[in-house]
C-alpha cells in the first residue's frame, strides 16, 4: 500500500489510522463532498484476476445490501467502491470502544449485559428481515458507545474473505469461536447463525469466560458442536433461571429448535431486563418502531428438542435442586456385594425364581401339585 | 469431599420430559421447568437418597435410579400424573450404563452412558402423559419383581435419529388383573384335570360300579370318623 493510497482513498482524504485486522487497514477519513468524517474500511483485493471478479460482485451485492441497514443499533454504511487493490466502504464513524476490548476487564453486570444483547439482537432483527445475515457476530464486531448504546458492524462482509478458504472437509478457517455449528460444518446459514453467535456473545458477557475454548482451531470446533455449555447461572450468581434459559435456547445445536428469529429473542431479552429491573414483564415497553415481523421459515408449532439430539453427548449435569451426594458416595465406596448389584446386568427370570416370586406362576403350580397329589391318591389308594 | 466414581454402574433412567419445550417461551419454559421440579421433588421423596441421581436435560429432568426398576417405574407414573395439572409431560424408561463424570464434590459432576443416552431417545417417541420403556427396562424389572413386567405390553418398535432400533413397551394396568385371572382360571383347570385324571384311571381300572361303592363307603367312614372327633371335643369340653 503505497503513502498515496493511505493519503487519499478515492475521494476520501485519509486523516489516521484507527485500527488493523485480517482483511485490511481501517481509517478514519474525510469526505470533501459531504464534509464528514467517516470510518473508512478497506480490504486488500486478490491478485488472482477470477477470483477478485467473483470476489468484487460479492463484496458489491453485500455492501449495497449493508448499505440499505439504516437502524439506531447498525453501523450505517455510506459509501463503498474500488482504489487500485483496495475496496473500501465508507461507515459512520463511532465515538466508543468494541465489545471485545471491554470483556478484557471481566464479566459485565447482568443487566448491562443484557441491556447490549438485546439492542444487538434488535439490530439482526432488523437486518434478517431485510435478508442481510451477518455471519461474524462476535465481541469485536459490537461496538459500545460513549452515549451509551451498541451497535453492531460489519454486515456481510466479514466473512467475505474466509469463506473462500474452505478446506477439503467444508470446514471454514479461522477462529470459530462465535460460529454456529451449521456454519462450522460449511452448510448454508441464516438467520438463526447469528442468533446462535449472539448467544456465546451474552455468555461470555454474562461470565467473563469463553464458552468455546480450545488449543486450536478445530479443537474449538469440535465443542461449539458437541459440549453442551453449563448454565451461566453457575458461574455468576446473579443470572436469573429465566436468562438460563433464553441463553440455552440460543445456544440451541439444532437450528430448527433455536430462536427462529432476533425478534424472539430480543422480545425474550426485555422479559428479563423487566426481572433484573424489578418491573413487570407486562410494563416492558415494546420497541413501535419495528416493522412487520419476518415470517418464520417454519411452523410456529416447532416440535420439541428431539431427544435423540440430546443422545449423541448424553452428558447431563446433576441437577443443583436435588442432592445426589448420597448416591454419588455409595457408588464411590460401594462394598464387594453392593458394587455386584449396580453393575450386573439383568439375567432372565429362572422357573424356581419365578414360582417364589410371581403370584400367578405360584398359584397354578401350587394348586396343579396339590391336585396331581390328590389325583394319585384317587387312582392308586 | 467424595472419591471421584470412574467405575460404570448398570442403573434405570427415568427421563422425564416436557413436551414441546422448544417451543415455549422463555418465561413459559421457566414456570415449567419450576413445576417440574416440584413434581420431581414429590416423587424421589419416596426413593433413598443414596439410591438416585437427578441430572438436568435441556427439556426435562433425568431421575437415574440404582437398583430398583420398581421405584423408577413408580416414579414415573406418579410423575405422569402431574400432566393432569397442565405439565405436558411424557416418560422413558430404560436400564442401562450409566457413569459419573467430573470432580470429586458433587459441583461439576455429570453422568453418561447409554442408559441415559436410549432413555432419551425411548422417551421421544412417548406421547402427551405416557410412558414408553425399552426392552432391557422390561427385563430389568422381571428380574426384580417377576411378574410386574406384564404391565408393560408392547408398543410396537422405532428408530431414532441415530437409525437405532428401539422395542417399545408401554403401561398397561388391566394386564395384571388380566393375567392373575388367567392364572387362576388355569389352576382351576389343572386341579380338574389332575383330579379327573385319576378318578379316570380309578374307574377304568376298578370298574365305575366298584368305584362309586368305594367312594360312598370311604364317604360313610369320613363321616363317622368326623362325628367321633366332634363328640370327643364336645367332651373334652364339658369336662374342663
Amino acid at each position: 500500500m503505497s503513502k498515496k493510497k493511505q493519503a487519499q482513498i478515492a475521494r476520501y482524504r485519509v486523516l489516521g489510522e484507527l485500527g488493523r485486522g485480517a482483511m485490511g487497514v481501517v481509517y478514519r477519513a474525510e469526505d470533501p463532498a459531504l464534509d464528514r468524517v467517516v470510518a473508512l474500511k478497506t480490504i486488500l483485493l486478490s491478485d488472482d484476476v477470477e477470483n477478485r471478479k467473483e470476489y468484487e460482485k460479492r463484496f458489491a451485492i453485500e455492501a449495497r445490501a449493508a448499505g440499505k441497514l439504516n437502524h439506531p443499533n447498525i453501523v450505517t454504511t455510506f459509501d463503498f467502491g474500488e482504489e487500485g487493490d483496495l475496496a473500501f466502504l465508507a461507515m459512520e464513524l463511532l465515538e466508543g470502544t468494541d465489545l471485545r476490548t471491554r470483556l478484557k476487564d471481566g464479566a459485565l453486570a447482568t443487566e448491562e449485559a443484557v441491556e447490549i444483547t438485546l439492542q444487538v439482537a434488535e439490530g439482526l432483527a432488523f437486518a434478517h428481515e431485510r435478508g442481510v445475515v451477518h455471519r461474524d457476530v462476535k465481541p469485536g464486531n459490537i461496538m459500545l458507545l460513549e452515549r451509551g448504546g451498541a451497535k453492531i458492524m460489519d454486515f456481510g462482509i466479514a466473512r467475505m474473505h474466509s469463506e473462500d478458504f474452505k478446506t477439503s472437509t467444508g470446514m471454514v478457517l479461522g477462529t470459530p469461536r462465535f460460529m454456529s455449528p451449521e456454519q462450522i460444518a460449511g452448510g448454508a446459514v441464516d438467520q438463526r447463525s447469528d442468533i446462535f453467535s449472539l448467544g456465546v456473545v451474552l455468555y461470555e458477557m454474562l461470565t467473563g469466560q469463553m464458552l468455546f475454548a480450545g488449543a486450536d482451531s478445530p479443537q474449538i470446533a469440535h465443542n461449539v458442536t458437541t459440549l453442551e455449555h453449563e448454565p451461566p447461572s453457575r458461574r455468576n450468581r446473579e443470572v436469573s433461571s429465566l436468562l438460563d434459559f433464553v441463553v440455552a435456547r440460543a445456544l440451541k445445536k439444532d437450528p430448527a429448535v433455536r430462536y427462529q428469529d432476533a425478534y424472539e429473542l430480543a422480545s425474550d431479552l426485555r422479559t428479563c431486563l423487566a426481572e433484573l429491573q424489578g418491573r413487570s414483564p407486562a410494563e416492558v415497553k415494546r420497541d413501535t418502531t419495528k416493522t412487520v415481523k419476518l415470517a418464520r421459515k417454519t411452523d410456529s408449532k416447532l416440535p420439541a428438542p428431539k431427544a435423540a439430539a440430546i443422545a449423541p453427548s448424553t452428558r447431563l449435569s446433576l441437577c443443583r435442586q436435588f442432592d445426589s451426594r448420597a448416591a454419588l458416595k455409595r457408588l464411590a465406596a460401594a462394598g464387594r456385594f453392593d458394587r455386584a448389584a449396580l453393575t450386573r446386568t439383568p439375567r432372565p427370570v429362572g422357573f424356581l425364581r419365578r414360582v417364589c416370586r410371581d403370584a400367578g406362576p405360584r398359584l397354578l403350580f401350587v394348586c396343579s401339585l396339590v391336585a396331581a397329589a390328590a389325583g394319585s391318591y384317587i387312582a392308586f389308594a | 469431599m467424595l472419591r471421584p466414581v470412574s467405575a460404570s454402574f448398570v442403573a434405570s433412567v427415568a427421563f422425564l420430559r416436557i413436551q414441546d419445550f422448544a417451543s415455549r417461551s422463555a418465561s413459559e419454559q421457566a414456570r415449567q421447568r419450576a413445576q417440574l421440579e416440584a413434581v420431581v421433588a414429590v416423587t424421589t421423596a419416596e426413593l433413598a437418597p443414596a439410591s438416585r441421581i437427578v441430572l438436568d436435560a435441556s427439556d426435562g429432568v433425568v431421575i437415574v435410579v440404582f437398583a430398583n426398576p420398581q421405584g423408577a417405574l413408580r416414579l414415573a407414573e406418579r410423575a405422569l400424573s402431574a400432566s393432569l395439572a397442565g405439565l405436558p409431560l411424557c416418560a422413558g424408561l430404560n436400564h442401562g450404563a450409566v457413569r459419573v463424570l467430573g470432580g470429586t464434590g458433587g459441583e461439576g459432576q455429570a453422568m453418561v452412558g447409554d442408559g441415559i443416552a436410549v432413555a432419551a431417545s425411548v422417551a421421544q417417541f412417548a406421547p402427551a402423559a405416557e410412558l414408553r420403556a425399552s426392552r432391557a427396562f422390561r427385563d430389568a424389572l422381571a428380574e426384580a419383581a417377576p411378574g410386574q413386567e406384564a404391565s408393560l405390553v408392547p408398543k410396537g418398535a422405532a428408530s431414532d435419529a441415530s437409525l437405532r432400533s428401539h422395542e417399545l413397551f408401554t403401561r398397561d394396568r388391566t394386564e395384571l388383573p388380566r393375567r392373575r385371572r388367567t392364572y387362576a382360571a388355569l389352576s382351576v383347570a389343572a386341579v380338574v384335570v389332575l383330579l379327573g385324571t385319576g378318578i379316570g384311571w380309578r374307574v377304568s381300572v376298578h370298574g365305575k360300579e366298584a368305584f362309586v361303592a368305594d367312594l360312598a363307603a370311604k364317604y360313610r367312614a369320613t363321616t363317622v370318623q368326623g362325628e367321633r372327633y366332634v363328640r370327643g371335643l364336645v367332651q373334652k369340653v364339658k369336662f374342663q
